[in-house]
Formats: structure tokens, sequence, C-alpha cells
């Protein structure tokens, strides 16, 4: 590499032969892919009904969870991505937001899935079968002796939360709060495509504004209900912002890859410019921060204040091989892209970006692993399963995968791929280093 | 052509004015692609893009910025081991003598503060601060530099500068009130 | 290298069909003012003849300080016991002060650093007095811990230096890592407000007309001369120091939270108290910001670069950081119900009903319910309202830092030791003197320093822009 300053690439550098107007996603065999990835999604989650009636309801109900609470958390972030932008009224990031909001268009199809995972584990057989809360005569590990959830008298104490009608009603009201922001936001947006009316761009801020803290307590108690209440005897206060760190690393890894990959076909060549991918970067590089910092924080306090009862959640991360998968965590998730990304030359590269989305969103999964598969535990209150991935697992997560594609793509094929109408339009086009 | 001080000293420089960032930026590229090798451009703020206008590369500081943190995380985790195990080994909380966890706040601070400290002392010596006696502090409208006014410095030293043909570039490329810089 | 253009043609159909709507962005420097004017705005503050309202300023902030000397010198001459701290209550105003100040500080370094890598080109305006602010924050925060070590000539023991006990800190005590932390941010944060000021110093260096000013400044400024050699690795600097002091200022919070969230008290030992603690200190620190910079305006008629829109901007961020906290409130009495433990649950029912109700409600009240005004323009282009909810948000975040402090304290696991803890005259003199010693330090920096960087408000007004007039891709 020389010294040299790079030069910036600017739009008209390039020749302009061969031009993409927008919405034409077919020209590019978007869907053809679109359909592809309906197909593959409906079959996954065939497959992952299969597994969960014909195999270890108990495992393949986690690993269901994991695949469908790895793609929430990214269509999360990346509504957290559209309303933060709309705040601060950033103008680089306008090109880039339209494809967010593609991405939050599978809140619905989500919420198909999830509610579907909730009611399985509470009638399939015994019940309890993802949340053991969810039934009373489900195991649960009391003062070391193997007994029920009926005589456990923390859940008692915990009842009134850890109540399925009220578990379902809390989460029709997440899901209701994260549909209707994405929807509003979409319509916005898209509403402005036909008549530039910067009225929209005020309405998307105001619902932002509402939004972020709406679904900030929606994604807070989603990640409490899906995750911690795993092992209802756990809590830590921390834990709604630890799922936000983290949502956010898996989206902004999506959307780099979007974003390089719509270059690629043509649609965003000479729009999406080294600044851009350098700014992700640096978004990139300040969550992957803020992740350490947060999951650091809940680390290091319970270590040292070094109490039983909230101790004993990473005690069980230490059992099988889940201190391998704590320290891959260390030093995969958080130093290892920390160090690379501090580097100028590897935020602008789009080669190496690819790389870092590619192996960020790998450990954003086994994030989600470490948060769910050990919470289940075996007769001696240790993890039950090791991290060994399934073929369960791989169905879920390729099933709900599919859907979101698919959904994604369905949602590109309507509208322009940048929102040419937006007030600050021209910001992001002639955005520079 | 107007001098700008008394014809006692050997010549350093020549420097014309600017009226707008513009205008610098335009007449920058123009003494680059000249090929001059020592000169300057003041103005009183860093204009955007003036680097790639004068041929600059990127700042070296953000390497020495890097060594000095990872100085200071090896020194605050060496430290703390070295005092808590090896030299003074003391049992609290039933904690280990050393282990990486309680030390990181320590050897973060360091970190920070090393690198820190590192970037501002690498960016005086790379831009050869303080230094109080520079021939352009002595420029009768210096004062114009760190208000609303742009200057170009060519100075003598640099193999293309030629005391009849500079300035006429200098005038050619949009300068005004072109005077000598005296040492 | 790959580049993002390499194999594709650029999609230019679809560039050329970008047509904005119109909603243009807010002006950061109003009336349309040219450099020079900005110039003899700042520079003309120092250069003035001292206004007799900073003598009066000046002679009453220098008295009150004094109530800190005497307290202290009282203290240390009598004895701890003429201080309100009795068990169970060992940390007190004391404590409660140094956080207090030390969350004042933290927004300083928001502005200077973190809203220069969100590129809010709006902190331009206020950035240097907030950072100044920062540092004297630091100042006032550091004399409480050092009065409480006890023996504060023996202070110097918390660093590992050698000594004739030869024994060494202990690493594993949050106490020493504050050390650490506060040292190493007030060293950052005095090196970031320096550096940044040197540009402006080599402007009104420039512009002494008398020998002494020409010399003082000219020090200082360091033979700044504007060469853009100089100000490609300066600019890089200031991104670094932003960079760096971004996650300085999470940290220091962070370890002062410590303090409390390693030990085990019901209360104190909950896990977000790190982000919980960092969103406060911004939030009471830009609290402070504006209560400094709405006088300031006025007195020196600074309304076209401290624009209506920069007051939005600092409420909008009040009202953000409010209702973090208020998530934070919300979060730990939830987990302390669903914890179920009972001290955990015993504690936070005590705050908001026990003996010190009061001032848990004082808290809520200004802090998660006071800002929520700002949802309203009407009020936020008020100042004077804007002015007195600061106000109400820097009495709250004192009363957060003795609610946490002192309610967990008085009434701990074992009801037989409990007790009700109030401060004596010399506590409430000790505190009220720091705000003499800040406002002290501060009215030494309208006088003598640029009170707003030059360099920066220029360099983001539209004549900034080489191509600023052209038509331009």
């Amino acid at each position: 590499m020389s010294d040299t300053p790079v030069k910036p690439l600017s739009a008209e550098s390039t020749a302009a032969a061969g031009s993409l107007a927008g919405g034409q996603s077919e020209a590019i065999g978007l869907e053809r892919i679109a359909h592809i990835c309906l197909v593959v999604g409906g079959l996954g989650l065939a497959f992952t009904l299969f597994g969960l009636i014909f195999g270890d309801e108990y495992r393949v109900g986690l690993g269901a969870l994991i695949g469908a609470t790895f793609w929430f958390a990214i269509a999360m972030g990346m509504l957290f991505l559209v309303m933060l932008s709309h705040l601060f009224d950033a103008g680089w990031s306008i090109i880039i937001r339209r494809h967010l909001e593609h991405g939050i268009s599978v809140f619905p199809w989500l919420a198909a899935i999830f509610f579907f995972l909730f009611f399985f584990s509470m009638v399939y057989g015994e019940g309890g079968i993802i949340w053991k809360w969810m039934s009373e005569s489900s195991e649960s590990i009391v003062a070391g002796e193997v007994s029920t959830v009926g005589d456990d008298l923390l859940w008692h104490v915990k009842q009134p939360y850890l109540d399925n009608f009220w578990f379902i009603f809390r989460n029709i009201l997440y899901f209701a709060i994260f549909i209707s922001l994405a929807w509003a936001l979409r319509r916005n947006s898209f509403q402005q495509d036909t008549d530039g009316d910067p009225k929209h761009s005020l309405s998307s801020r105001k619902w932002s504004a509402y939004g972020v803290i709406a679904g900030a307590l929606a994604g807070s108690f989603a990640a409490l209900d899906w995750m911690m209440t795993l092992d209802f005897h756990w809590f830590s206060t921390i834990y709604g912002v630890w799922f936000f760190a983290t949502s956010v690393r898996g989206a902004l890894a999506i959307t780099v890859l979007i974003m390089l990959f719509m270059v690629r076909k043509g649609v965003l060549a000479g729009i999406f410019k080294q600044a851009h991918l350098h700014d992700l970067g640096k978004l990139t590089l300040a969550f992957t921060m803020f992740w350490a910092y947060i999951s650091f924080s809940q680390f290091f306090l319970i270590y040292n204040a070094n109490i039983p009862e909230v101790g004993n959640w990473y005690v069980m991360r230490e059992g099988l091989n889940w201190q391998a998968v704590g320290f891959a965590l260390l030093f995969g998730y958080f130093l290892f892209p920390f160090l690379m990304l501090l580097m100028y030359r590897t935020k602008i590269n789009p080669g190496l970006m690819t790389f870092f989305a590619i192996w960020i969103l790998c450990f954003m999964l086994l994030d989600i692993y470490f948060n769910i598969l050990p919470s289940k535990m075996d007769d001696l209150g240790e993890s039950m399963y090791a991290f060994i991935p399934s073929f369960w697992d791989l169905t879920a997560l390729v099933g709900v995968g599919g859907i979101c594609a698919w959904s994604y793509l369905r949602s590109f094929a309507a509208v322009k791929p940048i929102p040419v109408r937006d007030p600050r339009i021209l910001e992001s086009l002639h955005h520079h280093e | 052509m107007s001098a700008s001080s008394e014809n006692n000293g050997q010549i350093f420089a020549l420097i014309a004015e600017f009226e707008t960032p513009g205008a610098i930026m335009s007449a920058a590229e123009k003494v680059r692609d000249a090929g001059f090798k020592n000169w300057d451009v003041i103005t009183p703020f860093p204009v955007h893009g003036m680097d790639q206008a004068m041929g600059l590369s990127r700042s070296k500081i953000p390497i020495v910025a890097f060594c000095g943190g990872l100085t200071g995380f090896t020194l605050g985790m060496s430290m703390v081991y070295y005092m808590n195990k090896v030299d003074y080994p003391l049992v609290v909380g039933g904690m280990p003598y050393f282990s990486p966890v309680f030390p990181f706040p320590v050897a973060y601070e360091l970190t920070i503060l090393f690198a820190a400290i590192g970037s501002i002392i690498s960016m005086f010596l790379f831009n050869s601060l303080p230094m109080h006696h520079h021939p352009t502090l002595n420029y009768e409208q210096i004062e114009k530099a760190s208000n609303d006014r742009y200057f170009i410095v060519i100075e003598s030293t640099d193999p293309q500068f030629d005391e009849t043909k500079t300035p006429n570039l200098l005038k050619d490329i949009g300068g005004n009130n072109i005077g000598k810089l005296e040492d | 290298m790959t580049t993002l253009t390499d194999t594709v043609p650029a999609n230019t159909a679809l560039i050329d069909e970008a047509r904005p709507a119109d909603l243009p962005r807010q002006v950061l420097v109003e009336n349309d003012r040219d450099f020079d004017w900005i110039t003899n705005k700042i520079c003309g503050i120092v250069e003035a003849k001292t206004p007799t309202w900073w003598w009066i300023a000046f002679t009453l902030s220098a008295f009150v300080s004094l109530f800190t000397v005497f307290g202290i010198i009282y203290l240390v001459s009598t004895g701890v016991g003429v201080w309100g701290l009795a068990d169970p209550v060992n940390w007190g105003w004391a404590i409660v002060n140094f956080v207090f100040w030390i969350g004042i500080g933290h927004a300083g370094t928001l502005i200077s650093a973190i809203l220069c890598l969100l590129r809010q080109k709006w902190r331009t305006s206020i950035n240097r007095a907030a950072e100044a602010m920062t540092v004297f924050a630091v100042v006032c925060a550091g004399i409480f811990p050092l009065i409480h070590v006890g023996r504060m000539w023996f202070a110097w023991w918390l660093f590992p230096i050698p000594n004739s006990n030869a024994i060494w800190p202990n690493f594993r005590s949050p106490l020493l890592w504050d050390v650490f932390a506060v040292s190493t941010y007030g060293t950052v944060s005095f090196l970031f407000w320096y550096v940044g000021m040197i540009p402006d110093l080599a402007t009104i260096r420039d512009r002494a007309k008398t020998k002494i000013r020409k010399i003082a400044y000219g020090i200082f400024a360091m033979g700044w001369r504007g060469s853009n050699r100089h100000w490609r690795n300066y600019e890089m600097t200031y991104l670094l120091l932003a960079g760096l002091s971004t996650p300085l200022v999470l940290s220091v919070h962070t370890v002062v939270s410590f303090d409390f969230a390693v030990s085990l008290i019901p209360g104190w030992h909950t896990t977000i108290f790190p982000p919980y603690f960092v969103a406060g200190a911004i939030f009471s620190g830009f609290g402070m910001v504006l209560t400094l910079m709405l006088p300031l305006r006025a007195i020196y008629g600074l309304h076209d670069l401290i624009t209506q829109y920069h007051i939005d901007c600092m409420c909008k961020i009040l009202l953000a950081t409010g209702t973090m906290v208020g998530y934070a409130y919300m979060m730990e009495f939830f987990i302390a119900w669903y914890g179920a433990n009972d001290f955990e649950a015993f504690a936070f029912v005590n705050r908001a009903f026990g003996p010190y109700a009061w001032s848990y409600w004082i808290m809520i009240s200004c802090n998660v319910i006071a800002p929520q005004f700002f949802w309203f323009k009407k009020i936020r282009q008020n100042p004077m309202i804007v002015w007195i909810v600061c106000i109400f948000v820097n009495i709250g975040m004192w009363f957060e830092r003795f609610v946490i402090t002192v309610t967990s304290l008085s009434r701990d696991f074992l009801p037989s030791s409990w007790g009700y803890y109030s401060p004596t005259i010399v506590d409430v003199f000790t505190y009220v003197g720091t705000f003499g010693i800040f406002m002290f330090l501060f009215l030494l920096f309208l006088r003598f320093l640029p009170l707003m960087p030059m360099g920066e408000i220029k360099a983001v007004m539209p004549q900034a822009d080489p191509h600023h007039g052209k038509n331009h891709h």
C-alpha cells in the first residue's frame, strides 16, 4: 500500500454506461432470487417443524429460538438505525436508509414465527418446552435438588410476570410496536418518493422520537422474555442494553453486505461510495466497542460481586465447551474485529469489510447461542447441551432467514433503490471524505 | 510588488494572498502540479480537501497513538502483575493474585492516557512546534492569516524556486499582495 | 486493493433522478456573518476592557470559594466529627458531590468528542466552554475524595509509587480504579481543551496590540501559524483525541459506578449501573452547559452563534438522556422485584416510600419529568423556561447521587443498625464553596481565553467550503 491519498470515488469519474433505473429488480435477476428465498425459507421452516415433532423437541425448540432471535435482532437493529438517522437528521446515510427500510418489512413474518414458538412451547406435550416456566410440571432445580417449577419458590414470587397469558399479551404489544413503527417509517419514506413532500420527513422524525422510547422498552423486555427468563432464577438489569448492542452490530454487518451486493449488481454503483463504506465501518467499530462495554460490564460486576444467585449464569457457561465459546466471543466478536477496524484501510476496503461483516454475523450468532443454549439445565443444574450446532439449528436459521430475505427483496422490487426525493439525498450522494 | 520587510536579510520565501477557500484551493492544486516541494498553505482553519490539493499523504499520527495505547495497556497489566502477584502478593476478597479481569480498568485508562499523550506529542514533533521564530510569523499581514485570508508560501530552498518566475506564477494563479519573507 | 467502482458502471440514471424535497438545514451562524465578524466578536471578549459585572462576579465567587477552603481547614484541624457521617452512613455528601461534579464534566467531553465523531456541526459554538467546564468540574470533583482519604498529605500513596512502607496499592479496589480513571480523565480533558485552543490563541496573539499580550499568548500558541502541513497533523490529532475521549468518558463514569456496583449493598449491585451512570452524567452535564451558556449568550450578545437551533439540539439531548435515566430507574425497580431478593426489593421500596422518599421524588420529578417539557417546541424556544428546567436537572442529578448513596447505606441488611443521615453546616458550606471555585475558574477562562473555537466555527460555515457558490458534485 502506498501513502498516496485515496482518490474519492465520485459518480462522474466512472463511465455512465448501462445505467439502471430504480425498481427494475427483475433486470438483475432479483425476482428469481426472491422466489428461491421464499421456497428455501418455507422448506427450512417445514423441516424445523418436522424436527420439533420428531426430534428432541427441547433442543430443536431452542435452536428455532436461536434462529428466530438472530433475524429478529438484525431487523430490530435496522429499525433503530432508521430511527436514529431520522433523529440525527443525518445526511450521509440517506442512500443506506432505504435498504434498512426494506429490512424492517420482516416484522409481521417474524411475529408469526415467534407466536408459533410461544404456543408450541405452551401446549406441546407437557408444555414448557422452550421456556420451562410455561408449565408448572416442568423440571426445575431448587437448591440443588430436582424439583418442578410449581414447587419452585422463586417461580411463585415471579409468577405474576412469568404467566402464560400475560406473556402472550406482552409479546403482542412488542410486535405491535415494531410492526407499526416499521409501517409508518416505510410509508413516509416511500410516499415521499412520489410526492416529494418534506412533511413526510418531519412525520418520520416524530415517529422516531416516540419510536426509540417504545422500541427500547419493547426490545429490552423482549430480550428479558425470550432469553433471560429461559433460566428464570437469573436476572440482570443491563440485559436489554446488551440485546440492543448485539442487534445493531448484526444490522450493521448485514447492511454492509447488502450495500456491497447492490454496488456489484450495479444498482448502487457510483452511489454507494468509499466515504459511505468508511462511515459504516466507523459505526461497526463503535458498536463493536459498545457491545464489549456492555457485555464486559455485566460480566465484570457479576464476577466481582460473586453472589451465587447471579453468578450461576456464568458458572453454567464455564461448563461443557461453553468456556471456549466465551473466549471465542471475547477474541472473535470483540478483539479481532476491533483491532482490524481501528485501521482506516480496513474500513475502506470492500473485500475486507465483506469479510468482517460475515465474521461479525457468525459471532453474533454465537453470542445468541451463548445466551440461549446453555440455559437449559440437566438434573445437576448444569448446562444440558454443549455448543454443537445441529441440523435443526441450520434449518431454523435458513428458514427464518429465507423468509426475511424474501420480504426484503419483495419490498426492494416495489420502490426506488434510493429515496430520490428525500430532503438530504444530495448530501448523501455528494458525501465524500 | 510590495516588499513586506526591509531588504536586509536573505529571502526565505515568497508569499501571496488569496481571498476565498475556493481560490486558494485551485491555486494550491496548480502549485502542486508545477512540482514545488518546499511550499505551504496558510489558512485560518483547516480547508476541507486541501491535503489532496497540496498532494499531502494521510497523517502518520494514528500509528503513534496505537503504539502508545499498546504500551499503556501492557504497562498497566504488567504493573498490576508485578505489584499484586510478584512483589507483594495480597489476598483480597478471595480473588486470585492476578487475573486479567480486575486490573482491566487500570490498564484501560493507561491505554487511553498513553495513546492521547502519544498523539499530542507526535503532533508537536511532526509539526516542529513550538517554533516561535518562523519567518512567516514576522510577516506584517500575518493577522489576516488567522482571520479570513489565505496565503501560499513558496520557500526559496525549493529547487524550482526562481526569483523572477515564481512571483509571476503566484500572480498567474490569482495571488494578490505578493511579498517576500526574510530570514 | 479492490475499490467500489472498479467493475460496474455508475448508475447515473438513478443519480439524475434525485430531486430533494425542500427542507433546508438550519444555519449554524445566523444573519450571514462573515469570518472577520466572528474573529472580532470572540477576540473582542478577551480584548475589551474588563466589564464591571465580571469584577463583581469574580469577587463574589472568590468569596464563596473560601467556604470550601475554611470548611476543609476546620475539618482537618478539628476532626471528622464535624461532618454528618456516622454509622451506618459513612459515604455522605463528599461522595455525592464527587460524583455530581465528575458527572457535570462529562457533557464537555461528550460535546467535543462524541458529537465531533457524529459530525454534529452545531457543537462548534459550545464545545470550548463545555470543555473548560469539564476541566473545572474535575478540579472540583477531585477535592472530595482527596479529603475523604483522611490524611490527604498521604494521598500520593494511592499512586503506585514506591514508598517507605514497601507496599503497593490494592488493584482490586474500585477506589483505586477511580484514581486512574479520574486522573486520566483530568489530564486528557485538559490536553484536549488546550490543543483545541492553540489556533485561537494564535489568532489572539496576531491581533495583540501590547508586547505583554503578544508574549503571553505567543508562548501558549506554540508558534502556530496556520500552516496546512500542520493542520493535517492537527486535525488527525484532534480526531484521535475525540476518538480516545469517547471511550474515556464512558469509562470514567463506569468506574465511578463500579465504586457502588461491585459492592454487595442492596440497591448498588446492579448490572445496569455503568451505562446508567454515563447517561446520567451526560444529562447533568448538558444541564450545566445550558445553565452557563444561556446567560453568556445574553451578556455577550452571542445570539448569532448560539442560535435557537443550538438550544433546540441541547434540549433534545437533555430529553433523550433524561429518558434513558428514567429507563434505568424503571429497569432497576423491575429487576429488584423480579430478582426476588428481599433485601434488594426492600432497598427500592425504601427509596420510594421510606424516610428518604422526599429525595427520591425530587430526583424523579427533576430528572425524568422535568425534561419531558422539552417535547414542546414552545418551551424549547423560551430561554428562560429552558434555563429553569436546567436548574431542575442540576438539582435532580445531585439528588440522584444522594438517593443512591444514602438510602442504601442508611437501611441495609440489619434493621438494628439502621440510621438516618443528615449533613452538618460544614458539609453544606464545603459543597457550596465548590460552586465558587468552579465559577472563579470559569470567569478567568471567560476573561483570558477564547470562549468559542473560531477556527472550528469558520470551518463549518458554508463559506468555508471550497466549492461554495459553485455548482458542484
